[in-house]
């Protein structure tokens, strides 16, 4: 059956990223000059204003920082995954990425509970970087 | 509303993250990790403005009271919040006309100053944001329009707080200060906020309870409390309350992105 959710939307920013993820490695800008480690990609730097841009892949292992549990399906196509966690992941490398959890009850998800990236290839263009715990 | 639910928030609809209720449950969720909160605190919130709403005919849930048993039993839209922890969706206008006190004493309505103001706009996406549990913006818009006033919260009579849900309630109250962080639910309980309660708040059902006209509805009912316009529902002798001379508002953008405070007090 087609993949009918909505699919990431590839720009000049997000291009890097989104390349990365379909060899399955989550790839995060990091200051030339300062060192911030920041998503969303930008080509400035949100704290010291820098051009100078590295992309770095990051270890893919970080938190949960905040997340719900959607009982309520607001795009059709996620109707067959309720109850579905969305989560805020802080990687330990230093950004947070919007994600699901997956690999475990949305009942047994808490904040700052230690997760690892796990991929959906959902297509053959994308692969959506979500997270589940480390056991 | 399909194009406004998968374009405006970037690639989170690729994971099924949608809308303002699933962004302020995600804050909410960091809160109750952060400090004692979360539904026992807010069906206090929940429940006490539909008590104004039930005094307020043209609220939309006037003929609808809540108990607390019925807060519980409510169904989960984005868990933590239940569909009571959210605001209306309705049609409806209001205005607020605001002009010189010299012109407004020539009026027929009695007089309301805006006594101080005061915006902060922490402004950080919401997937990077690390103010979600507090302080956020309210924390500094207070501070700033309280000062402009020459007040404290001690001098506040009634509250009119941006309530797209319960919890932005809760953490705009911490935030200006009524309570220290985790102390809501004790705050809040015995009737706090209600009719006959120690600190009104959002007297008119709010947008919980009366109707979303975005930062509208706190501010015209401050107004109109004021004024003494507000018939059932009247703070003072009316619903067993101080007669109000002062009373703070707020409004509040995006998910705890922005937000704006003001002071308003009887001439």
């Amino acid at each position: 059956m087609a993949y009918n959710k909505p699919l990431p939307k590839i720009n000049a920013d997000t291009k890097e990223f989104w390349e990365g993820c379909k060899e399955h490695v989550i790839r995060v800008q990091k200051c030339g000059d300062c060192g911030l480690v920041r998503w969303p990609p930008s080509f400035i730097c949100p704290q010291c204003h820098s051009r100078k841009t590295d992309w770095i892949a990051s270890t893919g292992k970080g938190s949960v920082y905040t997340f719900v549990v959607n009982h309520i399906a607001y795009h059709p196509a996620f109707q067959e995954d309720l109850p579905y966690v969305v989560a805020i992941v802080e990687l330990n490398e230093g950004p947070h990425l919007i994600t699901n959890i997956v690999g475990c009850a949305p009942s047994e998800v808490r904040c700052d509970m230690p997760v690892e990236v796990v991929w959906d290839d959902i297509t053959n263009e994308f692969s959506l970087p979500k997270f589940r715990p480390v056991l | 509303m399909y194009r406004m639910l998968t374009e405006i928030g970037g690639d989170a609809a690729a994971f099924g993250h949608f809308g303002a209720t699933a962004g302020y449950a995600l804050a909410a969720r960091r809160a109750m990790h952060e400090f004692h909160t979360g539904p026992d605190t807010w069906k206090h919130i929940a429940v006490g403005q539909r008590r104004w709403a039930n005094l307020n005919p043209r609220a939309v849930m006037h003929d609808k009271p809540m108990t607390y048993e019925e807060y519980y039993n409510a169904r989960w839209l984005v868990e933590p919040f239940r569909l009571p922890d959210n605001c209306l969706v309705n049609d409806g206008g209001r205005a607020c006309i605001i002009t010189s006190v010299e012109r407004a004493r020539d009026l027929r309505h009695p007089l309301v100053t805006i006594a101080g103001m005061g915006q902060h706009n922490p402004s950080v996406d919401l997937q990077q944001a690390t103010y979600l549990a507090g302080p956020t913006g309210a924390r500094q818009a207070g501070e700033t329009a309280f000062a402009m006033a020459g007040v404290t919260t001690r001098d506040i009579d009634a509250c009119e707080i941006y309530d797209c849900f319960t919890y932005t309630v809760e953490i705009t109250l911490q935030d200006y200060g009524f309570f220290g962080p985790g102390e809501g639910e004790e705050w809040f309980s015995g009737g706090t906020i209600e009719p006959e309660g120690r600190m009104p708040v959002n007297t008119s059902g709010g947008q919980l309870s009366e109707a979303y006209h975005m930062g509208l509805t706190p501010l015209t009912e401050g107004v109109m409390q004021l004024m003494g316009r507000c018939g059932e529902r009247q703070l003072g002798p009316a619903t067993n309350t101080k007669e109000p001379e002062i009373i703070v508002c707020s409004d509040n953008g995006g998910i705890l992105q922005c937000h704006s405070c003001y002071i308003l007090r009887r001439w």
